[in-house]
């Protein structure tokens, strides 16, 4: 698979040259293959996003470069908006960002700033909403009558309407109820498979995590500390510790049955490979 | 860009000007204030000059912050400067072409302009950097206090929390700013370039989430503070008491004395 963003011994410090500085992030490298779907974990302060600031452009490196596409970013800085159209990001919370009177309006403020206008707007407004399932009886509709989960989709399709190559997600699914957050998982991988898209996911939820995320990239202290496949980074539960975080709490059930003496695997991250695995077991069980 | 504005920003250190009585520190620079503007020439702008550096000095801040904050308004002091550079119209000549002549006394009076707003905000950031927010805020309510007696009985300590909560909501406000700006951005904002009216248009986007978010701040507020059984100031009891001290009689007996060379120099030295 082909590279879609590398990220070579990226720096920033934060600070204005002053007593303050210090490093949010040190010598990263990484790099995202196209199509898969990383999320990024640490603790509070980890660097994760200034990390994603990093990589659209919002915050400039203080060294060290990122790739998109085999090119820098920032080999021209007056073109920086345009990597924005290309690696979409959605802050924490988007919903406190919605602006316009109407849904329509919102959702078309990102291509608008692409310079499309008239038919091609509304098509690209249109189409992006059959594809993630935000009814057009919503267009007309004041952002604000929305519920949160609905508010919190609208501002998601804002992003999406740009249809970047890369989408990052910060805390995509924080504080929204169960359908909320099913409504939203499911339109972002809607719109991975319509698209083709790369996806970034940062959360501190580790169950999200196992259940969404191909690979995990673990941040700790601005540094990178592992960056696998989620079963392997999920199967070292003392690194994770060690860095502020842990295991899902289904893989923390299966720990504490262990250490009580049950003959039980400790890979089990998700509450549906639990179930099949405790039911093949019932039904091996009982057959023995 | 936003994170430039330091105004209202406290710095701990320990020193005299810290300590001293936020009421003593607010009137001191109330009457500074006053007698910078009544001085008529550099003889008394000296003055304030060693009492700015000694109160700098003594505050343990360094220069680097109070520089910080003409930065900010170095619009207003080049304008200032400039408007009053073709005033004067005595001395010698300096410049003369087409309708515009220059005085030696222009130049004297633009110089005395721009150092005057200069002192004046640096004396103001000499309070802001040495005292709390709510420090400033308890003295504010101590000094307007009397008004009490005019029938004002609530409107002093309303006007007191009201100042206190806005303080208290700057720099969150300003983080809000920042993050709304940065979301619409990446949502391909432009906010660097463009006509004016363009510029201006580009301000919508963040303006209305900022209104909206703060308006839903004041309501859990209000509620956060309803829920601790707030009412008004009636009854209410400090936790911290002010008290006037030595230090600040000997700031006020310096400050008699800059307020003394202030008017014996507008008598007697005509510089």
């Amino acid at each position: 698979m082909a590279k879609i963003i590398e990220v070579e011994n990226l720096t920033y410090a934060y600070g204005d040259g002053s007593a303050f500085v210090h490093d949010a992030i040190s010598d990263l490298s990484f790099s995202i293959e196209k199509g898969e779907i990383l999320g990024i974990i640490g603790h509070t302060g980890s660097g994760k996003s200034t990390l994603v600031q990093q990589l659209n452009g919002l915050l400039k490196p203080t060294s060290g470069r990122v790739l998109f596409d085999g090119k820098d970013i920032w080999e021209n800085p007056k073109e920086i908006r345009k990597v924005r159209f290309q690696i979409g990001l959605v802050f924490q919370y988007p919903e406190y960002q919605l602006f316009e009177e109407t849904v329509f309006a919102d959702i078309a403020f990102g291509p608008k700033n692409m310079g499309l206008s008239g038919d091609e707007l509304t098509e690209r407004v249109k189409e992006i909403c059959s594809v993630i399932g935000i009814p057009e009886s919503y267009f007309e509709t004041s952002p604000f009558d929305l519920s949160g989960g609905e508010k919190r989709r609208v501002a998601i399709a804002g992003v999406m309407a740009m249809r970047p190559q890369v989408l990052i997600l910060d805390e995509p699914i924080a504080g929204l109820d169960p359908k909320g957050r099913r409504d939203v998982v499911n339109m972002v991988a809607e719109y991975r498979k319509a698209y083709d898209a790369t996806v970034l996911i940062i959360s501190h939820n580790m169950e999200d995590m196992a259940m969404l995320a191909d690979k995990l990239l673990v941040l700790n202290d601005g540094k990178l500390l592992m960056y696998d496949e989620t079963r392997n980074v999920f199967s070292k539960p003392e690194v994770l510790r060690e860095a502020g975080l842990n295991v899902p709490i289904v893989t923390r059930v299966f720990e504490e049955l262990k250490a009580k003496g049950y003959d039980v695997p400790t890979d089990i991250f998700t509450v549906d490979e639990a179930v099949t695995y405790l039911s093949n077991r019932k039904a091996g069980g009982s057959r023995a | 860009m936003l994170k430039d504005i330091t105004f209202g920003q406290y710095i701990e250190r320990h020193s005299p000007i810290h300590k001293m009585d936020p009421r003593a520190k607010l009137m001191l620079l109330i009457l500074m204030i006053v007698f910078l503007f009544l001085s008529h020439g550099f003889a008394g702008l000296s003055l304030f000059v060693i009492l700015l550096f000694a109160g700098i000095a003594l505050s343990k801040i360094p220069l680097k912050m109070f520089l910080r904050n003409l930065k900010a308004i170095w619009i207003i002091l080049v304008f200032t400067a400039v408007i009053n550079l073709f005033y004067g119209s005595g001395g010698v000549l300096l410049v003369s072409f087409w309708k515009i002549h220059i005085y030696s006394e222009g130049v004297k009076r633009a110089v005395f302009m721009a150092l005057r707003i200069m002192l004046l905000i640096m004396l103001s950031s000499l309070l802001t950097y040495t005292t709390t927010p709510n420090d400033l805020t308890d003295g504010i309510e101590s000094l307007l206090s009397p008004l009490r007696f005019v029938g004002l009985k609530n409107a002093v300590h309303t006007l007191a929390m009201m100042m206190t909560i806005a303080l208290r909501f700057i720099p969150t406000l300003v983080e809000e700013t920042e993050k709304i700006m940065n979301a619409q951005k990446a949502r391909g904002a432009d906010l660097e370039d463009g006509k004016l009216l363009d510029r201006i248009r580009a301000l919508i986007p963040i303006l209305i989430p900022l209104l909206i978010s703060s308006i839903r701040r004041a309501y859990e507020l209000a509620e956060a503070m309803e829920c601790r059984c707030y009412n008004g100031g009636e009854g209410r009891v400090r936790m911290k008491r002010l008290h006037y001290g030595k230090v600040d009689l000997f700031a006020a007996i310096t400050c008699v004395f800059v307020c003394v060379g202030i008017i014996l120099a507008n008598y007697y030295i005509n510089f």
